[in-house]
């Protein structure tokens, strides 16, 4: 039954965001946009292609991931439809696991749209990187959905929008995810490894220059472990 | 008949503030229990607690079998909570088909709930544009899906118009017939007189008084006298007897204990005192007696 249950969840929140896309519309097309944009102006002969499909798509993916689940969250505990669900017995791990499962064919079309703008802006890329690319970026991103749901827990919606974006924008800048890092102040350019949006930059960009992985991979396994952490002790908490 | 709600010494805190002081409460199969109080009494806080929402600590908390906090025992409960926002996207068929397959219930259930709260037709209406009284009834047909035997109902008829008063009565009536339990709060104390089998008053997180709504209007000695009279409400007031005097719409309504000799004080006050009625104590006026709150009864 719980099959049936997660799939039910899974459809209802698919059909939030296609119903109501308003503001999908610009967590898709922002990344996206901005890609074109930096990639017009930096993209010939400044080494834009899959490479920086990674960093864009870190971006990108995180700003779908980091957000809906969180805000959708919010939303739904504002409205007091959490408790008609809690009252229901909708098992917690159903509902919030439907949360970002439902976020993730959103980080799939983002991605695929920096793909398909990088492949005019800079030629064509190689299919089975860029789709390495993809699958580590959106199971990477996974870990960033456990703060989204901690913040969705504990405030309003329009708070949640405001922390949410308070954390991604930033940490993105930090990471170098929007221009290199060799672009900051050096002490700015130092931060960058201890921000998890950095690491799973690094971790994608392995796929296609090779490099490092594990020392990534456990820092996003410690992510995880520290938003579950977070997630719980903010559900736990929460008012619903 | 079996109990499908037993609560045995019910504690709930908010901090430093007891909402809940040891209270105890049963439903049966069949029986309809209307809870009463006023604002802030504990009511809320008891229901959370009945359909696992909030745990508070109890000598024993058992709905329907089992325990709230269990998905599974909260499956078999029907449930309409206040102040419930329908998600904006999804539609009234989508919502109920949601609720069934939450319970493991076919898809012809939610179609049966959907009819019985008088909601088909409407299937693929965004829930959000219906009426506030059509939302109350969806919340009811999701909780209906499952045959639930025990139906949680905190102001179920908040927003109703008459017809789809008598429509969600009705409703209420067969599954009660059919052996459902039903806790209710409400305040609208006349329907929870016309409906319930047994009130339970509750009070500063306590149970302060329990029976039949016959049972409690006894337990108020004082009888309700209404009269179109020119004596002043300030001789009224000083005669033996007389607890309370109020005017409405032209009428003194005064509430005594011994209702004989006020009507004959009266009388001889004022031969012609006319349009004379008295009543027993209305079960509001019980509440208000019990629980020493004047304001609205929720």
């Amino acid at each position: 039954m719980s099959t049936r249950v997660f799939r039910t969840e899974v459809r209802d929140e698919l059909l939030a965001i296609v119903r109501e896309p308003t503001a999908l519309f610009f967590t898709v097309l922002m990344p996206v946009a901005f890609f074109a944009l930096f990639a017009t102006m930096f993209g010939e002969g400044g080494g834009f292609g899959v490479g920086s499909l990674a960093t864009y798509g870190a971006f990108g993916v995180l700003s779908v991931v980091l957000t809906n689940p969180g805000v959708g969250l919010a939303d739904a505990r504002e409205r007091g439809w959490l408790r008609v669900k809690r009252a229901d017995g909708t098992p917690l791990g159903v509902t919030l696991s439907a949360k970002v499962t439902a976020a993730l064919p959103y980080a799939i079309v983002t991605l695929a749209g920096i793909a398909l703008v990088a492949r005019f802006i800079t030629g064509p890329l190689d299919l089975p990187q860029v789709l390495r690319v993809i699958g580590v970026l959106v199971l990477g991103a996974l870990p960033f959905s456990l703060f989204s749901l901690a913040v969705g827990a504990r405030f309003s919606p329009s708070a949640a929008i405001s922390v949410l974006n308070a954390m991604l924008i930033p940490s993105v800048i930090l990471s170098g995810l929007w221009f290199p890092l060799e672009m900051l102040p050096t002490w700015l350019g130092e931060i960058a490894v201890y921000l998890p949006p950095y690491h799973l930059a690094q971790l994608a960009l392995s796929q296609v220059e090779g490099g490092a992985v594990w020392g990534h991979v456990a820092y996003l396994v410690g992510t995880t472990i520290v938003g579950a952490i977070a997630a719980a002790l903010a559900y736990r908490s929460a008012e619903v | 008949m079996e109990h499908v709600l037993e609560v045995r010494g019910l504690v709930h805190r908010y901090g430093d503030h007891t909402a809940l002081a040891g209270v105890d409460l049963t439903v049966k199969s069949g029986e309809c229990v209307a809870l009463l109080g006023p604002n802030g009494a504990g009511k809320t806080t008891l229901v959370r607690n009945v359909i696992g929402l909030i745990e508070g600590n109890a000598d024993l908390i058992e709905v329907a079998g089992g325990d709230p906090r269990r998905a599974e025992t909260r499956r078999r409960l029907g449930v309409v909570q206040q102040a419930v926002g329908f998600p904006r996207s999804l539609t009234v068929g989508e919502i109920v088909g949601g609720a069934a397959a939450r319970r493991g219930c076919p898809p012809e259930a939610a179609s049966r709930a959907i009819a019985e709260m008088g909601l088909a037709g409407l299937e693929k209406r965004r829930a959000v544009t219906l009426s506030g009284g059509q939302q109350q009834r969806l919340q009811l047909a999701m909780g209906l899906v499952a045959d639930p035997v025990l139906l949680v109902l905190d102001e179920p008829t908040e927003g109703l118009d008459v017809e789809a008063r008598r429509r969600f009565w009705k409703t209420i009536r067969r599954r009660l017939d059919e052996g459902a339990g039903v806790l209710i709060t409400t305040h609208l104390v006349d329907e929870a007189a016309a409906v319930a089998d047994r009130v339970v008053v509750i009070d500063r997180g306590r149970v302060v008084a329990e029976g039949t709504p016959d049972e409690l209007r006894r337990t108020l000695p004082d009888r309700r006298i209404e009269v179109r009279t020119k004596v002043p409400v300030s001789v009224i007031r000083a005669l033996d007897s007389v607890h309370s005097v109020d005017l409405r719409d032209g009428r003194t309504v005064i509430a005594a204990t011994d209702s004989e000799q006020v009507v004959s004080t009266l009388l001889d006050l004022d031969p012609e005192a006319n349009d004379l009625t008295v009543a027993t104590a209305s079960l509001e006026e019980v509440l208000v007696a019990l629980t020493n709150h004047e304001e609205v009864l929720i």
